[in-house]
């Protein structure tokens, strides 16, 4: 059964290796939003009561240099499909009709393209800047919790949690996508999505900084299982049962999601082929 | 008027290799592979002709249109419209031609077709009275006035294209290029076409250069016709002599008795080739080698022929021989 | 005169299009707003938890990260159709149709879009300020505020520069999109107070990529008169001169050298 998404697995895989020169580009922005990030933080602590030594909403400033390093490396090497823009060009040529009469289902093509992209980051740039990341931090002390051996099955529970990231991710741009039915173009969508995720999955700054009601009912929504949640499994800011139940929160997550996008999809299908167009 | 001058054009393709190493080498070193796409082309088009510049794909006929509107520079060789050089002076020739490339619409897509008409009244300076005239004009010869008010999207191929070569006249251009201008679209339509064309060109003079696939294009609107092959000019004159330089082909198609097979019919002379078509003799030979008189009563006599058509070999075959004839011509040498 | 009406009949053209997707711009500017609500919710939550910034009050930064806004959205008004000829139009060919038209190619891209996203981040960048601004207690002078409106248009007269060059070496290398990226991103750096960073970056957006100059001096004058108010308009107005003459300058030496793919 799977094996008819074969193709658009490696469709993803050979997207990801022909970007070599812009991938190089989006490294060069992303240091500098990086070290701009990093300035910030070295001032906020710097100016805080406590001064250096300061633990702000339970982070050092050395925590907050090692998670900021660390969701950008996982934002990267997580988030790269083109689910929404795939699905908003379908609909502007007109060629959804076409997957519709085809033996694949639609949300099968971009969920296996996904994963195929997954792994390649993963293995192409995951596997070399997790490694380095994680070894330059801990040698210059910026992770405090690590300890061996637990330090492998965090491992492990990141690795999971980061594949429920990238299905979560998947799941919302194609949700975002097949909203392109109803306003006809995805420029607002896009970047409405965008915003989104990165505020409430802890990106922009982690979800311990909002206010106590706000945090509550963020830390319940799927949002922060993609950045946040599986940062600090690997940080081990979390202990195993913690990371389990935010495993298991992106895998309820995913399925009620996948639902939603079930019903949304033919709801869209039937004003298109009552609209015709 | 054009004047083209030993136009040559040299693309510069980079050799690139294979895989990362294979990149960063050709990040370091230059090594290009040439094409010459145009080689060394010269013609003149006087003011009011219009003219079919044929060939195959990849023959260079875009590059030579580009160039002539000045979109590309030549690798040497020089292009005169009305004695400016598009390539020098762009602003100033843009003002002065007209082109419509098929693939692509120089139309704003997102917004009704007479508000691109409206932009494009101000970017070339019309003066209101001249706009009125030309869209009463070419409203009538292209039949674009009852989709006006539709967004560009929304139109069909040919209606787009109709619009596009609605706002490529509305300058009242002295030269039009048209790049394929006839390129999928139904017989109809092109129908429409050609007579637009040709009414701009009586109406107001105006030059056109027209590539096409379609050799029913050319036959209905070129008086001349110049026939590239591989960047060079093969043959550049009259429709008419295109014909007769291949001598005064005809065929006559021949309904005959089943027993009378080409294989088997007897032979009048070698001068005359005969093959079979759903089950009827086609007879082709050059009526200036062997009287056309000899063969039809060769056609009666021997081959017993009950029915019988005349006809003059048309442009489109005689393009097809010269083309194949050059391909068999390079096939040998390579 | 002729291109001040010629430019508002493209303009007009641009709006009848954007009207053609009014869903699509009624979420475009409600995530705006939205994106930048995020932002400002983050630096709130921030300096929730601290004192002050580097020496600087909650209203400091919110008047910073307004003010930011201004050069910022004036540009985005005029020149957002410089993003697509740097990422794709050249690459895709697109560009022959401005070449065949007897109008200056930087003046077509100019005109082809005008995005009124732009009034958006202008009203939210003056809301912002005012909020900010009524709760400091700073004796402002006019020469601060003429130094801000300078600091704001000829601020975008530079990122506008700095855009038209970057986007000019698409003629080319067929596509400059990610470079023009890489620069233009360095203006979030102007966000926040120049005292947070390291003294080599401060330099670096005062001399280099001046986002400093324009944003961080200006308001650093209102706050605290750091430093003389006709003084720095001079230096903002003749480095917006200076940027937008070699902009210019690259723009026109690419041009030449564009060229149609071929066949």
């Amino acid at each position: 059964m799977l094996k008819k998404y074969k193709p658009f697995l490696r469709a993803g895989a050979i997207d990801t290796t022909a970007y070599r020169f812009n991938i190089l580009i989006w490294a060069v922005i992303t240091v500098c939003e990086v070290a701009c990030m990093v300035f910030l933080w070295l001032a906020v602590y710097r100016s805080s009561e406590g001064g250096m030594d300061a633990v702000i909403h339970g982070f050092t400033y050395r925590e907050m240099i090692a998670y900021v390093v660390l969701t950008t490396i996982f934002n990267f090497v997580t988030y790269n499909n083109d689910t929404l823009w795939n699905i908003n060009t379908d609909i502007k040529k007109g060629t959804v009709g076409n997957y519709l009469i085809k033996p694949i289902s639609y949300r099968g093509k971009f969920a296996a393209t996904s994963l195929g992209n997954l792994l390649t980051m993963t293995l192409m740039f995951g596997l070399p800047l997790y490694t380095a990341a994680l070894v330059t931090l801990g040698v210059l002390g910026f992770l405090p919790g690590l300890t061996f051996p637990t330090f492998f099955a965090h491992l492990g529970l990141f690795l999971l949690s980061g594949l429920c990231a990238s299905l979560l991710n998947d799941t919302i741009s194609y949700i975002f996508g097949i909203l392109c039915f109803y306003t006809s173009s995805g420029w607002g969508l896009n970047s409405l999505k965008v915003t989104l995720i990165s505020f409430l999955s802890g990106t922009l700054l982690p979800i311990a900084f909002f206010p106590k009601g706000l945090r509550d009912v963020v830390s319940w929504m799927p949002f922060a299982g993609m950045s946040q949640n599986p940062v600090l499994i690997l940080m081990m800011k979390y202990d195993l049962k913690e990371s389990l139940r935010c495993v298991a929160l992106s895998v309820a997550w995913i399925v009620v999601l996948e639902l939603f996008a079930k019903l949304l999809f033919s709801h869209a299908v039937r004003k298109v082929t009552v609209h015709g167009g | 008027m054009i004047e083209v001058n030993d136009l040559t054009k040299v693309f510069k393709k980079p050799i690139r290799g294979n895989g990362l190493s294979g990149m960063v080498k050709t990040l370091f070193s230059r090594k290009y592979e040439e094409i010459r796409a145009v080689d060394g082309i010269t013609f003149t088009v006087p003011d009011g002709e219009i003219v079919g510049y044929i060939g195959a794909n990849g023959a260079g006929k875009s590059t030579t249109i580009k160039m002539m509107c000045g979109i590309l520079t030549p690798t040497s060789g020089t292009v005169f419209i009305d004695g400016v050089e598009p390539y020098r002076k762009r602003r100033q020739v843009a003002q002065h031609i007209g082109v419509v490339f098929g693939q692509k619409t120089q139309l704003w897509w997102d917004i009704p077709l007479v508000e691109s008409f409206k932009v494009l009244k101000e970017i070339y300076q019309i003066p209101d009275a001249d706009y009125k005239e030309r869209m009463g004009f070419l409203g009538e010869v292209l039949d674009i006035t009852r989709f006006l008010s539709q967004p560009v999207r929304t139109l069909s191929l040919g209606e787009r294209m109709r619009a596009d070569l609605a706002a490529s006249m509305l300058h009242n251009p002295r030269i039009l290029f048209l790049d394929e201008p006839t390129i999928g679209m139904d017989v109809l339509v092109k129908e429409k076409i050609r007579l637009a064309i040709h009414a701009l060109n009586k109406t107001y003079g105006t030059a056109v250069v027209l590539t096409t696939h379609d050799m029913t294009d050319i036959e209905n609107l070129c008086s001349r016709i110049i026939l590239l092959e591989k960047g060079s000019v093969l043959y550049d004159g009259p429709l008419k002599s295109l014909k007769t330089r291949f001598g005064n082909i005809k065929t006559l198609t021949l309904t005959v008795p089943a027993e009378i097979r080409a294989e088997t019919a007897p032979v009048l002379s070698p001068e005359v080739a005969v093959s079979e078509e759903d089950s009827r003799l086609i007879l082709r030979f050059d009526a200036d080698r062997i009287p056309l008189e000899q063969v039809v009563q060769y056609a009666f006599r021997d081959l017993k022929a009950m029915d019988m058509k005349i006809a003059e070999i048309s442009i489109g075959d005689v393009v097809k021989t010269i083309l194949e004839q050059q391909e068999a011509a390079h096939a040998e040498k390579v | 005169m002729r291109y001040v009406h010629l430019y508002f009949t493209c303009i007009k053209r641009s709006m009848i299009s954007r009207l053609e997707y009014k869903k699509d711009t009624i979420v475009a500017l409600f995530s705006f707003f939205f994106s930048n609500f995020c932002s400002l919710a983050a630096i709130y939550f921030i300096l929730q938890a601290i004192p002050a910034l580097a020496g600087y009050s909650l209203p400091e930064v919110g008047f910073f990260y307004g003010f930011s806004m201004m050069p910022i959205a004036l540009d985005h008004l005029f020149s957002d159709e410089f993003w697509l000829v740097a990422y794709r139009r050249v690459k895709d060919g697109d560009m022959d149709m401005h070449f065949l038209r007897p109008v200056p190619v930087m003046f077509q891209v100019f005109a082809e879009t005008f995005q009124p996203e732009g009034f958006g981040e202008l009203i939210l960048g003056v809301a912002l300020i005012t909020v900010c601004a009524l709760n400091l207690t700073v004796k402002v002078t006019f020469g601060a505020i003429v130094v801000l409106c300078v600091g704001a248009v000829f601020g975008a007269i530079i990122i506008t520069s700095l855009k038209v060059a970057m986007a000019a070496l698409a003629f080319i290398f067929k596509r400059s999109g990610p470079l023009l990226q890489v620069i233009y991103n360095f203006s979030s750096y102007a966000k926040y107070p120049l005292a947070i960073y390291p003294w080599l970056i401060r330099t670096l957006l005062i001399f280099v990529l001046p986002f400093g100059l324009f944003i961080s001096l200006p308001v650093d004058t209102l706050l605290y008169g750091t430093y003389n108010p006709w003084l720095l308009c001079l230096a903002i107005i003749g480095c917006s001169a200076v940027f937008f003459a070699v902009a210019a300058w690259v723009w026109t030496l690419c041009e030449r050298r564009y060229e149609s793919t071929g066949s």
